[in-house]
């Protein structure tokens, strides 16, 4: 089973691995692919990851994408103008503005960690059954549990099987990601999937987390990102 | 008193399956096994509590770590596998040592490990 991690930062943004460190571990750990989720600066700064991705690629021998996080509004419409020009978009979610307008939105591919910084889960049914509509992933950022101990970390995964039961009912995707801001925070692909499956998913559901899901938002951006695409629902037979 | 005598093999339908997880730590520095046992049962208690940990027949097979190499086995029943590769995944430092684990296989037997 091929594994996909969509959310991982490097020292480009916040984070404090480099590209190429990142993606040796991931490989090293068994996954086929990863996505780098930076947070947008300016256009000059997205052709030099661009390059950068180039580069490793050929090296590592890794699927990676390029992603960029948007933390607020006004970068998410940024964003969502320059959706063509990279593969997922994320949006950070835990303000319950950023949760409603980014599960709104079909462009969006990830909703990162609705309930960050909450003391609900930050999502309710309205907004579950329109992340299903737009086909946005819901996330499940390991991250969150890492940082966090005792009462905290006991909170955060009361939300987080929240999230789980609702996305579940309501059949919307789910997506499991490490949130590594170093390479020392990526995790084997196969205890991830453990992990995951002890907050009320199934053994076979916590694997789509990590691997059918992830490979269909990179369908979907292949797709969106070939000249025949329109809009969503809309692209040029012949 | 000091015991002498063995305690009698349970038959092999009576006898608890194990499965073995052969799995390899990258570390910034090499790891003791003291170390591990120590991370390991500790988040294990702590994610899981006694009574949960009880149900997992969880050991950390000493004469299998490699320090080396840095690959280890731990061993646990068959129906605890799930809960033992989470715990894994929530070992972040031993002490000031940034740490991740990588699973090599899971087998039933030892020898089927083939490390």
């Amino acid at each position: 089973m091929s594994f996909y991690d969509f959310h991982i930062h490097s020292a480009f943004s916040e984070g404090e691995s480099s590209l190429e460190q990142l993606a040796s571990t991931a490989k090293h750990l068994g996954y086929k692919g990863i996505c780098f989720a930076e947070y947008y600066k300016n256009d000059a700064q997205m052709k030099k990851l661009k390059i950068e991705i180039e580069k490793i690629k050929d090296k590592i021998g890794i699927e990676i994408f390029l992603g960029f996080e948007a933390r607020d509004l006004k970068e998410l419409e940024t964003l969502r103008q320059k959706r063509r020009q990279f593969d997922i978009l994320l949006a950070h979610g835990g303000d319950l503005k950023m949760n409603r307008i980014a599960v709104e939105t079909p462009e969006v591919d990830i909703l990162t960690h609705p309930e960050m910084d909450r003391q609900d889960s930050g999502l309710n049914h309205v907004l579950v059954k329109l992340a299903a509509k737009n086909n946005v992933a819901i996330e499940i950022n390991f991250r969150e549990i890492i940082i966090s101990s005792k009462k905290t970390r006991s909170k955060v995964l009361e939300n987080m099987q929240k999230n789980i039961k609702l996305c579940k009912k309501l059949k919307a995707p789910i997506i499991l990601c490490s949130g590594a801001i170093s390479h020392w925070e990526l995790r084997d692909p196969k205890t991830l999937v453990s992990f995951v499956s002890q907050l009320g998913l199934e053994l076979k559901e916590a694997e789509n987390c990590l691997s059918k899901i992830p490979e269909n938002i990179s369908k979907q951006s292949k797709e969106r990102r070939s000249e025949k695409w329109i809009m969503p629902g809309v692209k040029v037979i012949r | 008193m000091k015991q002498t005598k063995q305690l009698k093999i349970l038959m092999p339908t009576l006898r608890e399956k194990e499965r073995y997880i052969a799995f390899q730590v990258i570390s910034e520095e090499q790891i003791t096994y003291s170390d591990l046992e120590a991370a390991v049962w500790n988040t294990m208690l702590d994610f899981f509590g006694e009574y949960g940990t009880s149900k997992t027949s969880l050991w950390l097979v000493k004469n299998l770590y490699d320090e080396n190499e840095q690959i280890g086995v731990i061993r646990c029943n068959n129906k605890s596998v799930q809960e033992v590769l989470a715990i894994l995944s929530l070992i972040s430092r031993l002490g000031d040592i940034r740490v991740t684990f990588k699973i090599l296989k899971i087998s039933g037997t030892i020898k089927g490990l083939k490390i």
